[in-house]
């Protein structure tokens, strides 16, 4: 897909959230899908196969996030899959991440954990890598279980990276 | 003596003497045969004469015939002998060009097959290094890989609930203590 296209969608999502008034819980909510598409394959070559039809695939989505998303996020997937853009789908979100981001002149922080943050883990990380960066920051918490421990945050171009699966690796590198 | 008497004396009884011929047969036949003669003489003996010259003649070409094959042949034997001296020099020639080409190929082969075995050896001698020295690093990344799942598996055990928030907590107040 063209960037003009990504744009326009992310776009579209976003004018629609913010006319919901509900940007900052769909934005977390899509955020998480995308990461939720991009690490799973087989979720991934479903909503993205062209030969299932594009209602099936929107029932696909319907059934995954319905009653654990808001009716608007489960709105805009829907959306995005039936138009057959699965495969930019994350693409699409980070635009509007991005978008969101710097309505609130803010920069994302993207966070792997093992397991899933508390809110006060969450605000008192966003303070302490707010701190550290010394920049605003958006804050998305991935739950990834290959991080095994630990955190990693990415922002911009800087990682910290404090997982245990970085430790393991640096220690089979050592061994 | 009787026998020659009696010969030469009439027998009274006979008209013809038994063996002398009447003097007219004498005159008659010595005419005939003068003219038999002379007609041979006149008529057959041009042709005698023609055809002796004609086989003289044909005699004489195929002497000439034969004097010409005979120098012929040995102009030809002349060349065949010069030929078969060109040919055993350059049987000798090539014979000689062979033998040093052989040699020149015998020298060059055992020189060429000395520096193979050499080389042959000496990757013989570099591949069982290289073997031992890939077995070494198959053997260390065997252990390494058995070791790594180990502590994988060993540390994922260990992190409970509790160790997970430990980390998180750790990341948090490293991340804001660092700035």
């Amino acid at each position: 897909m063209s960037d003009q296209r990504i744009e326009a969608y992310s776009r579209a999502l976003f004018e629609v959230a913010h006319a919901e008034n509900n940007l900052s819980v769909v934005e977390d909510e899509l955020f998480r899908m995308a990461r939720a598409i991009e690490s799973n394959e087989e979720l991934r070559s479903t909503l993205t196969d062209s030969s299932i039809p594009a209602q099936r695939r929107q029932q696909v989505v319907e059934e995954l996030l319905g009653g654990k998303a808001s009716n608007t996020t489960v709105q805009l997937v829907s959306l995005i899959i039936g138009a057959g853009r699965g495969r930019d789908l994350p693409a699409i979100v980070d635009r509007l991440v991005q978008r969101a981001s710097s309505e609130q002149q803010r920069e994302v922080a993207e966070v792997r954990s093992a397991v899933a943050l508390s809110d006060d883990q969450k605000k008192r990380l966003t303070e302490a890598l707010s701190k550290s960066t010394g920049r605003k920051l958006n804050l998305k918490v991935i739950v990834d279980t290959s991080v095994l421990g630990g955190l990693v945050a990415t922002v911009g171009d800087e990682v910290i990276d404090d997982t245990v699966r970085t430790r393991l690796e640096q220690l089979k590198t050592r061994i | 003596m009787n026998l020659i008497y009696s010969v030469l004396i009439a027998i009274p009884n006979e008209t013809h003497h038994w063996l002398l011929p009447e003097t007219a047969e004498i005159i008659y036949g010595g005419l005939a045969s003068s003219i038999v003669f002379a007609g041979l003489y006149k008529f057959g003996w041009p042709m005698a004469v023609k055809a002796m010259a004609a086989r003289t003649a044909r005699i004489q070409r195929d002497l000439d015939a034969a004097a010409d094959a005979r120098a012929k042949s040995e102009t030809d034997a002349l060349s065949i002998r010069t030929a078969l001296g060109d040919i055993e020099s350059e049987r000798q020639k090539i014979l000689l060009e062979a033998d040093t080409q052989a040699a020149a190929i015998i020298t060059d082969g055992r020189v060429r097959l000395v520096k193979e075995v050499a080389e042959l050896e000496a990757k013989a001698v570099a591949d069982l290094a290289a073997a031992r020295g890939r077995s070494g690093e198959e053997l260390r990344g065997e252990i390494s890989r058995l070791s790594s799942a180990a502590t994988t598996a060993a540390v994922s055990a260990t992190l409970n609930d509790r160790a997970q928030q430990d980390l998180i907590e750790g990341f948090i107040t490293s991340v804001g203590a660092s700035r």
